[in-house]
């Protein structure tokens, strides 16, 4: 604990001038790679302050710095004009750092009070006793929690019971319990519906105005503007640029993010249209007839078309990814049949899925489609091993040929066709999964979410790559939490409303074009929200 | 970006390092201050002795790296030796005999593995349950006592002809642990495995039938317990109930001690193996020395408990060296994969 030991000291000449924060000359260097370089933060009272970057640019390590958990070779940390050592998260937390992490890090069977409590007991004075008085806690966390929507009742209730909001609003209580001066939030806004996001922006605002400086980690660009008060830009280690954002563009952030050349690659318009009918001569590809199954699927049925990108647009629990899970065969329907090009299939395994011609990207990287301890030939090879082997057994050079044209291919960034994928970005762990799923040849691919995590670099070129697909007449199943998303790149979309298909809008490109894409938004989230039909 | 670290970590990054290493080390040690232990004789002797472990170590290793466990091996074993043996003594002929020893242990592979795929039950109590009730067969089938005396000779050649200076018994152990390696790295079997191992979920994402790959997983480890108890009864030329009992419980601690990883997904047969040699080594080293049995458990438990403890440090300084330079999210359990 080898910090100030002299009180702070108010000098009242310095304190305008001196930010809150001022990290400089922050290098960290990991046995050959320099993850930090000289890269430096400067953060205000009471400002929101966008901390931008690619996957890999740094900004993790430069924010575990700051909370304590990485330890720097070079560099100072400033707090009100004093240096300051971050040795150890709980000296980050006494000095007023905390952070809400991108993972939901709630304990669900916890009471929301319970979990308030965690690890703020002495700043709610709740130490002393082995005994908690929990009234007495709870008084005194109702007012700030009310605040951010929680009632009083809630505070009794498990976790459990809530959405991804309602936990996001505990996290920030939780962390505002402890009295923070900066309060770092990582991706915040994943896993929230749009209109959650309002909400949360909301929130955010009001932290701004209790003078809370927020250091706020976003791959959401757009989110930005009318929010963030400054940007600051890191690539390779180093910080790029410090921006007031209202004096920026989109598109001066991304060149900053990732140099000019990228900056073109995104501005790029979106991609052609194709008229729509030309695949449908030939007949549906997929044809879903009154698919249920209890509880979450009612009565669905729709065609997929060879060619054509077919949108599921649809808020949290309206049945999406249900839906596809019943196609791959990972969940049985109650009733209903599923027939690819006019036969009746009995999908009840994924392998049979696969079988026919399906493969799909999963939402949630981490839980459903990366394999631990799997190199990125592996990974790649996994769905269909046949085409690897050699009189029958696998074959370790044919394996790395095979990945190696994927890793080109897809632009896959990896040291070799040998690293394990968890060492990946998210990004790239997501092109390994897709080149696991090209590498079936499927006629059908599912995407559930497929952007998810991943930097705007990454993002521009799955968008890319699923045009292509398309282009080459594969048929493409899409589930984006994003509308915008769903929008540009589906060709037409269906909705979802608790378990029920309640409606389709066809034919978006001629919509957008004709309309506008605010239009066909309005048009889209009004039928996935209607509480009933 | 070939630093000393990198290289470092490739080396340690080197899959079985440790336990070779160990393996090595222990071994010199015992052939320098043991004169005994570097005794041809001596040492055929108890590797001999340890062929059942090793055989169901390779099939233990297997489950646990599909992500299951099974307690039910040690037992099983016995029950084999025992079916077999009886088998024998009734006048079967060799080759029957053979297939109702492997065949018992086929058997109660096969119901471990239904039972806990289709009625998706745990490992864990499953392979306890089948442990016991093959374990008691044992005993109805011993009735309380020691059987002993085949006629058949052909059958007691089984595990004891010399083969090469080794006997038959050890040159089968030896065939079982390299194919079943073979298997596990060269076939698509082996790498549904591996999968099944990192997780069922992501597993049956990529199309694997999980569950089918688990079936055959326990299966292969109960029909090695089969080959396993014929091997022990054909050296042995007798059976009483309760034997073989807790060689599991060996069979699991020379996995893990060889790395494979009780979470699933990561290990190989071989490694495991190599545990498997160097608990025998120590046991042996120390009777040779004259420690008293009863301590030389404990000397064992300890190796256990700092030879896994060294491999995981070993292998989380591997990972993080590996790959702290591209995410700092290094230790595998720690938010892992997260990257700026």
């Amino acid at each position: 604990m080898g910090t100030t030991t002299t009180p702070l000291e108010h000098d009242p000449a310095l304190a305008p001038a001196a930010p809150l924060l001022e990290m400089s000359g922050i290098s960290k260097r990991y046995l050959g790679v320099q993850a930090l370089d000289r890269a430096s933060l400067r953060v205000n009272r009471g400002e929101i302050h966008a901390l931008l970057g690619g996957n890999g640019a740094g900004k993790s390590t430069l924010l575990n710095v700051l909370s304590g958990t990485v330890k720097p070779d070079e560099g100072t940390i400033e707090l009100d004009g004093e240096p300051v050592s971050v040795e150890h998260p709980r000296e980050a937390h006494r000095l007023g750092i905390v952070t809400i992490h991108q993972e939901l890090s709630t304990l669900p069977d916890l009471t929301v009070l319970e979990n308030i409590l965690l690890g703020n007991e002495s700043a709610l004075g709740a130490r002393g006793g082995v005994l908690v008085n929990r009234r007495q806690v709870a008084a005194r966390v109702a007012p700030l929690a009310a605040e951010f929507g929680i009632t009083r009742a809630e505070l009794w209730r498990p976790v459990a019971e809530f959405g991804a909001l309602k936990k996001r609003a505990i996290e920030i209580v939780k962390a505002l319990a402890a009295g923070p001066k900066i309060l770092i939030l990582d991706e915040p806004t994943s896993g929230l519906e749009e209109h959650e996001k309002t909400l949360l922006f909301d929130h955010m605002r009001g932290l701004q105005h209790r003078g809370v400086a927020l250091i706020w980690v976003t791959h959401h660009l757009d989110e930005l503007f009318g929010l963030a008060d400054v940007a600051t830009v890191m690539r390779d280690g180093r910080t790029m640029a410090t921006v007031r954002v209202e004096s920026v563009s989109q598109r001066e952030l991304v060149s900053h993010m990732f140099g000019g050349e990228a900056a073109e690659l995104l501005a790029a318009p979106a991609a052609h249209r194709r008229s729509g009918d030309d695949g449908r001569q030939a007949g549906p590809r997929l044809r879903v007839t009154n698919v249920s199954r209890p509880g979450v699927l009612r009565d669905v049925s729709f065609d997929l078309y060879p060619g054509e990108v077919l949108g599921i647009a649809g808020l949290a629990g309206a049945g999406r990814t249900e839906l596809v899970r019943v196609l791959m065969g990972l969940d049985k329907a109650s009733s209903g049949h599923i027939a690819i090009d006019g036969k009746v299939r009995k999908l009840n395994h994924p392998r049979k899925a696969y079988r026919a011609g399906l493969a799909m990207v999963p939402e949630d990287r981490k839980q459903m489609a990366v394999l631990t301890d799997f190199s990125v030939a592996e990974t790649i090879s996994i769905s269909r091993l046949r085409a690897v082997c050699v009189a029958g057994l696998l074959s370790g050079r044919r394996e790395r040929t095979m990945a190696r044209s994927f890793v080109q291919q897809l632009g896959i960034k990896t040291p070799s066709s040998r690293e394990k994928v968890r060492n990946l970005s998210g990004g790239n762990q997501q092109k390994a999964i897709i080149a696991r799923c090209l590498n079936t040849k499927p006629s059908i691919l599912i995407f559930d979410e497929p952007t998810q995590g991943i930097d705007v670099h990454a993002k521009a070129e799955v968008h890319r790559l699923v045009r292509e697909l398309v282009d080459g007449g594969t048929s493409v199943i899409l589930i984006a939490s994003e509308f915008s998303e769903l929008i540009s790149l589906s060709d037409r979309v269906i909705i979802l409303n608790r378990g029920s298909l309640v409606g389709e809008v066809d034919d978006i490109g001629r919509r957008v074009t004709e309309d506008g894409i605010e239009a066909v938004k309005d048009r889209i989230i009004d039928r996935a929200s209607r509480a009933s039909k | 970006m070939s630093t000393a670290g990198a290289r470092l970590s490739r080396v340690l990054g080197i899959e079985g390092l440790p336990i070779v290493t160990a393996l090595v080390a222990v071994s010199a040690y015992f052939a320098l201050t043991v004169p005994a232990f570097v005794d041809g004789e001596a040492m055929r002797y108890y590797l001999n002795e340890e062929v059942p472990v090793f055989i169901i170590t390779a099939g233990m290793a297997l489950v646990i790296i599909a992500g299951g466990i099974d307690l039910s091996v040690g037992a099983v074993l016995g029950l084999s030796a025992g079916t077999s043996l009886l088998a024998s003594m009734h006048g079967a002929d060799t080759v029957v005999a053979v297939l109702v020893g492997v065949g018992t242990g086929a058997a109660f592979g096969l119901l471990n593995g239904l039972v806990i795929v289709k009625l998706k039950l745990n490992d864990f109590i499953v392979t306890l349950g089948t442990l016991n009730v093959a374990a008691g067969l044992l005993v109805v089938l011993t009735d309380h006592v020691q059987i002993t005396g085949t006629q058949d000779a052909g059958y007691l050649a089984i595990a004891n002809t010399s083969v090469l200076t080794v006997t038959s018994a050890l040159l089968v152990a030896g065939i079982i642990v390299a194919g079943l390696q073979f298997v596990l790295v060269k076939s698509a079997f082996g790498r549904m495995v591996r999968a099944v191992g990192g997780g069922t979920a992501p597993a049956l994402v990529a199309g694997i039938d999980a569950g089918r790959v688990k079936v055959w997983a326990y299966v292969i480890s109960g029909t090695l317990a089969g080959v396993g108890g014929v091997l022990l009864a054909s050296r042995l030329n007798s059976v009483q109930p309760g034997m073989a009992g807790g060689y599991e419980l060996s069979a699991i601690a020379a996995a893990v001690l060889g790395g494979v990883s009780l979470a699933g997904g990561r290990g190989a047969i071989w490694q495991a193996a190599a545990g498997c040699l160097l608990l025998a080594t120590l046991k042996q080293g120390f009777r040779l020395m004259g420690v008293d049995p009863l301590v030389f458990s404990i000397i064992i438990g300890v190796c256990i408990l700092v030879g896994v403890i060294v491999d995981r440090s070993v292998f989380r300084l591997a990972v993080s060296l590996g790959s702290s330079a591209r995410s700092q999210a290094a230790l595998p359990p720690v938010q892992e994969g997260r990257i700026s």
